[in-house]
């Protein structure tokens, strides 16, 4: 069978195991050997693509390039870390009674079909087969946000599902478009919805019908991805997913997302010019980067200040490429692979905090937490400062690409406003985290004293999730860099 | 009757249907309307698959009645009559300015709609004019609507007046994907059913407005 069909169909079936009731050892033995599997199989899609062929499936309907590649290998990778910290995490929980069989089923049928679903966005050709796909992130997410099942997490899920379902249905109808735009060239059958077959037609594309289509996709699948101004779920369903299934959104999610703006942005490109979608995406990434610093400023609450912090990473990955020109281009993909790699650091940390002291609210959680957690504590600052794109780390130099990018193109008063927001949401983000890790200690008097912070396999995660994080800001692998290479070629040499 | 007259009125009935549901405050009905709403859109893709001839719309006629006038429509009356709750309250906007603004709603979109190539039976702009006008309607029902019925109604509005255009403008969807959307449709309406039923027990409303602890 082929390879590409493998590494869909394991997570799937990881899936299908983990939704029935089971020996719990076995449970968890499944869904990490599951997404280990998994993330073997995405490296070696992307090995057989850096071995010069495309590897595809389904007459093209599956078709790995290099942006997919790249996307691929990111969420594999971000899904296996999920999958490990979450058995640590329901572990956790065990501990203290607060775990009931469906918690259980949810967290390990949810899981891995939510690395499925995102495998199957960034591996298929076809627009179509693409918007099931993130429709069925969508569908996964909404369990995995009620599980708690408190009163604000059943809102946070209506205002997901409704806003997200909104945002879909415009996609939806900016594909049709881009479909009735192509008449009668894009030809019959499941192939005429293919991306290549898009790119091949582009200049027979109607003007019209494309550009509308265009907006309506660009819109839609900009609220999957958390643009502003339709970022407004994003805090709410941050704060109230337990925190495995965060970084699945906050990554998985956001790169799946993000990757379908791209394919939407390169049709444009080819049929338009890249100033249309491209003038779209930087005004929404500007706008997303100027609506998270007043939030990160005032924000009370710990998960939602990373929901914050990703709807100003989406916004800079999606200023680099409304720049254009190949550094904007290679700029965001670095931006997307190192925040990939921060991102789970900050989440994982942040959730071991929130876990030990039962809520991720900052009046709850209380200064000082370097007292009583120092390992969560610390992890937690090292990733405040990957994710602030503090030099030496990663996202430092993607952010200088992108800057150097936007000051070499006519929108200079853009990039000028924008490098002040960087550095606005810079100091936010210190100052919050810097409060509550090295503020003074929480009165001894308190009766709410929080767990004791142990060693287990949710914090060897973060752990492993640091050090791997830390290594990439001085060395990049150089199959990692050819891949993202490669991705800014499919960016860059189609436009 | 001429068949493009035909399309026309089925595609005027449509957006009769949404204004209904604008000025409607019974639940049960408003889900008819949706109901038979469907019916319309199926009568159009049916008429389009015999004069074009196209033999795939004929399954997107089949699947859209059976789907959406009727498994849907009966999935929300039951979920009305498990929960119990059977009005919408005053709005937030009361319904003559409702009506008004959806007026000015269809003239924007009729608006749009002359900018598109006309298809094969020349009728594509009146197509696209309802749908367009469906589109924005369905999301005004959503901003000024209360009850979380109204707002799956307004979804579902959306999604059918995005089919309009596909069935309108395309040479048809491929059917692959075409299956794969109307799963995931009702995959969705599924989902939000169970949440609609879970905000009901824990806020014995299904108020959506109340739904307003998370800020900032």
């Amino acid at each position: 069978m082929n390879l590409l069909v493998w590494t869909l169909a394991v997570p799937l079936a990881t899936a299908a195991i983990g939704a029935l009731n089971g020996p719990r050892k076995f449970k968890e033995a499944v869904m990490i050997g599951g997404l280990a599997i998994t993330f073997v199989l995405c490296i070696a899609t992307t090995r057989q693509f850096l071995g010069g062929a495309i590897p595809a499936a389904f007459g093209e309907a599956l078709r790995v390039d290099g942006l997919s590649a790249l996307v691929v290998v990111l969420s594999g990778f971000v899904g296996l870390l999920s999958g490990t910290y979450a058995v640590g995490y329901l572990r956790r929980n065990e501990a203290r009674n607060l775990v009931t069989p469906r918690m259980r089923r949810e967290i390990h049928g949810l899981l891995p079909a939510y690395v499925f679903a995102t495998l199957l966005v960034s591996m298929t050709n076809n627009l179509g087969i693409m918007w099931i796909a993130v429709e069925l992130t969508t569908l996964a997410s909404v369990f995995l946000i009620t599980f708690h099942d408190r009163d604000t997490s059943l809102e946070a899920a209506w205002k997901f599902l409704v806003l997200g379902s909104l945002g879909l249905g415009f996609a939806l109808l900016g594909i049709v478009l881009l479909f009735a735009a192509g008449e009668e060239h894009l030809g019959e059958g499941l192939s005429a919805l293919n991306w290549t077959r898009f790119m091949q037609v582009a200049p027979s594309l109607h003007p019209f019908t494309l550009r509308l289509g265009v907006v309506f996709a660009l819109i839609g699948y900009g609220t999957k991805a958390g643009l502003a101004p339709m970022h407004t779920w994003k805090p709410d369903a941050y704060r109230e997913a337990p925190s495995p299934a965060g970084v699945l959104m906050a990554v998985g999610m956001l790169n799946g997302a993000l990757y379908c703006v791209l394919r939407i942005h390169l049709i444009s490109n080819a049929a338009l010019g890249p100033a249309f979608s491209g003038d779209l995406l930087l005004t929404l990434g500007l706008l997303s980067v100027f609506i998270a610093t007043p939030f990160i400023l005032v924000q009370w609450n710990l998960k939602r200040l990373l929901a914050y912090s990703s709807i100003e990473h989406v916004g800079i990955m999606a200023v680099g490429i409304g720049l254009g020109g190949e550094a904007g281009a290679f700029g965001a993909l670095l931006h997307m692979t190192y925040h990939s790699l921060a991102k789970p650091v900050a989440f994982f940390s942040a959730g071991t905090l929130a876990q030990l002291h039962s809520s991720s609210n900052f009046d709850r959680i209380g200064t000082g937490t370097v007292s009583r957690a120092p390992i969560a504590s610390g992890l937690l600052v090292l990733a405040t400062l990957m994710i602030t794109g503090s030099p030496p780390f990663g996202l430092f130099f993607s952010e200088m690409v992108i800057l150097k990018a936007g000051f070499g193109s006519q929108h200079v008063t853009a990039t000028t406003l924008f490098l002040a927001a960087l550095i606005v949401l810079f100091c936010g983000f210190v100052f919050q985290i810097g409060r509550l890790v090295l503020g003074p200690p929480r009165d001894p008097k308190d009766r709410r004293v929080p767990k004791a912070e142990q060693f287990d396999l949710s914090m060897a995660t973060v752990i492993v999730a640091a050090i791997l994080a830390s290594i990439s800001a001085f060395y990049l692998p150089a199959s990692l860099l050819a891949l993202i290479h490669a991705a800014t070629q499919v960016v860059w040499g189609t436009a | 009757m001429a068949i493009s007259d035909l399309l026309i009125l089925c595609a005027a009935g449509m957006l009769v249907t949404a204004y209904l549901m604008v000025g409607q405050k019974a639940l049960v009905t408003a889900v008819r309307l949706y109901g038979f709403q469907s019916l319309l859109l199926g009568i159009v893709a049916a008429t389009i698959a015999i004069s074009q001839p196209r033999r795939e719309l004929f399954v997107t006629a089949a699947i859209t009645v059976a789907l959406k006038a009727v498994l849907i429509p009966w999935f929300l009356t039951r979920l009305i009559d498990r929960i119990g709750i059977r009005r919408e309250i005053e709005p937030f906007l009361n319904v003559p300015t409702s009506l008004l603004v959806c007026l000015g709603l269809t003239v924007v979109g009729y608006r749009v709609s002359t900018g598109f190539q006309e298809g094969a039976l020349g009728v594509a702009h009146h197509l696209i004019g309802v749908a367009l006008s469906m589109l924005l309607i369905g999301l005004f029902l959503m901003v000024t609507r209360k009850k979380a019925i109204t707002q799956i109604l307004a979804l579902l509005t959306v999604e059918n007046a995005v089919f309009l255009v596909a069935v309108g403008i395309t040479p048809g969807m491929p059917l692959v994907v075409e299956l794969g959307i109307a799963f995931d449709v009702i995959l969705a309406v599924l989902v939000l059913g169970i949440l609609v039923h879970r905000i009901v027990d824990r806020f014995e409303s299904m108020d959506v407005s109340r739904l307003s602890k998370l800020k900032g």
